[in-house]
């Protein structure tokens, strides 16, 4: 059994790290706080992910590189049993999922949104080409793969990509927690459409959106969690076609159309 | 394949111990259903993914999808054993996976940390509208589709 032996050599530091971080996080528990905007709920994975983050090379250096990657092949572990849950969900309920199928189906393409919010303001501040890898999707693991295919690791756009998918790893599951917290005080959109709207694509960040929105609408908790997960399910499935067909020639598209204008207005600026 | 599966199923129950605690302290669930509970949950995961590696030799698919269709049909309601499905997983909260997943991605992102201090304020910016613009354009167009389709 060499093949045991090299698991638990790659797993166990990982393995006894996140069993101490869990326990610590669940005590601590659910932190609410009353801001300005809204309530900031933390929850405890929000507090895993933190000192998580702070055990790996670059600040404890208690786990290295090497381990830190085991972490990332563990977190697809951890999502199966979820997934798992949610698909029971889905199935007990399959009369509610078909009654709101049109939504969920339509909702992919707001995913393409972002392109007109990001792309615009990335050429404000003076981005060029890797503006269009950076704002074409929500860049998560398939996006950087399909980007780095289409084209090359070098490429300007590649690296748009890569950065906001770095920044997306560190940030994003605490960002989202946030951000469904504030976008659902406002009121304006149904708990079980920004259920849908979790599903951006990456399965920490969808748990900690859902997560979040469960808390406040707790009538609605287990469909937000059903419908953010059938939701990510799909991204998951099309996100490299709509990436493809749709986003990158979306983001070259209007990155043509409004380059010269927002660009050189920078450019004329820069030279007053 | 089987060397796949024995991986899997040694990784499914590791991470398992982590769940149950969750399941225990976090949400006060008693211990036998919860460990009931999460046996269940392994065991449709493991079989997703079985599915899962054995398809990708023909078609490649995320194996989340192969994992949650699994379960989907156990639990439709044309299922034989939808009832025992739906009634052992229940102890189990939707949330208990969370805490292990939070702390595995935290494990994970450490590595990007040193990139992560490289990248400008400009591409931070960018990322937050980014996820920002995906959040609330996907709300936008679920929340107008289920008014407009009367789902809601």
């Amino acid at each position: 059994m060499k093949n045991a032996k090299t698991m638990v050599r790659k797993y166990w530091k990982v393995y006894v790290a996140a069993v101490v971080l869990a326990v610590i996080c669940d005590m601590i528990g659910t932190v609410k706080i009353n801001t300005g905007i809204g309530t900031l709920t933390l929850f405890p994975m929000v507090f895993a992910v933190i000192l998580g983050g702070l055990l790996g090379p670059d600040v404890l250096k208690l786990l290295d590189t090497e381990q830190s990657k085991a972490g990332g092949t563990l977190v697809l572990v951890v999502l199966a049993p979820f997934m798992a849950k949610m698909g029971i969900s889905a199935g007990a309920n399959l009369g509610k999922l078909v009654s709101v199928g049109p939504a969920l189906i339509l909702q992919e393409f707001g995913n393409l949104g972002t392109v007109f919010l990001s792309l615009p303001i990335a050429l404000l501040l003076g981005l060029k080409k890797e503006a269009i890898g950076a704002c074409y999707s929500i860049n998560r693991d398939s996006n950087l793969g399909l980007t780095t295919d289409i084209y090359g690791p070098d490429a300007a756009e590649t690296k748009g990509t890569f950065a906001v998918y770095i920044v997306g790893s560190v940030i994003g599951t605490v960002f989202i927690s946030i951000l469904a917290g504030v976008v659902a005080s406002w009121n304006i959109f149904h708990p079980l459409a920004l259920g849908m709207a979790s599903g951006v694509g990456s399965g920490s960040m969808m748990l900690a959106a859902t997560g979040v929105l469960g808390e406040m609408y707790p009538a609605y908790a287990d469909d937000i969690m059903m419908l953010g997960g059938t939701s990510d399910m799909l991204t998951g499935i099309t996100g490299i076609y709509m990436g493809t067909f749709v986003g990158l020639p979306l983001a070259r598209k209007l990155y043509a159309w409004l380059e010269p204008k927002l660009g050189k207005k920078k450019h004329r600026k820069g030279t007053k | 394949m089987k060397r796949y599966v024995i991986q899997q199923m040694a990784l499914l129950c590791l991470v398992s111990v982590i769940m149950i605690l969750t399941n225990l302290i976090g949400y006060d669930m008693p211990l036998t259903d919860s460990i009931i509970g999460i046996l269940v949950l392994d065991g449709i995961a493991l079989c997703g993914l079985a599915i899962s590696k054995y398809m990708s030799r023909f078609i490649h698919l995320p194996s989340m999808m192969y994992v949650s269709l699994t379960a989907l049909l156990l639990a439709c309601p044309i299922s034989p054993v939808q009832a025992w499905i739906v009634e052992t997983t229940s102890q189990v909260a939707f949330m208990a996976p969370v805490t292990a997943l939070g702390a595995f991605a935290g494990i994970s992102l450490s590595k990007d940390l040193k990139n992560f201090v490289k990248m400008g304020w400009k591409m931070v910016f960018i990322t937050l509208l980014v996820i920002s613009g995906t959040f609330i354009f996907s709300a936008l167009v679920a929340d107008v589709v289920l008014k407009l389709t009367h789902a809601v």
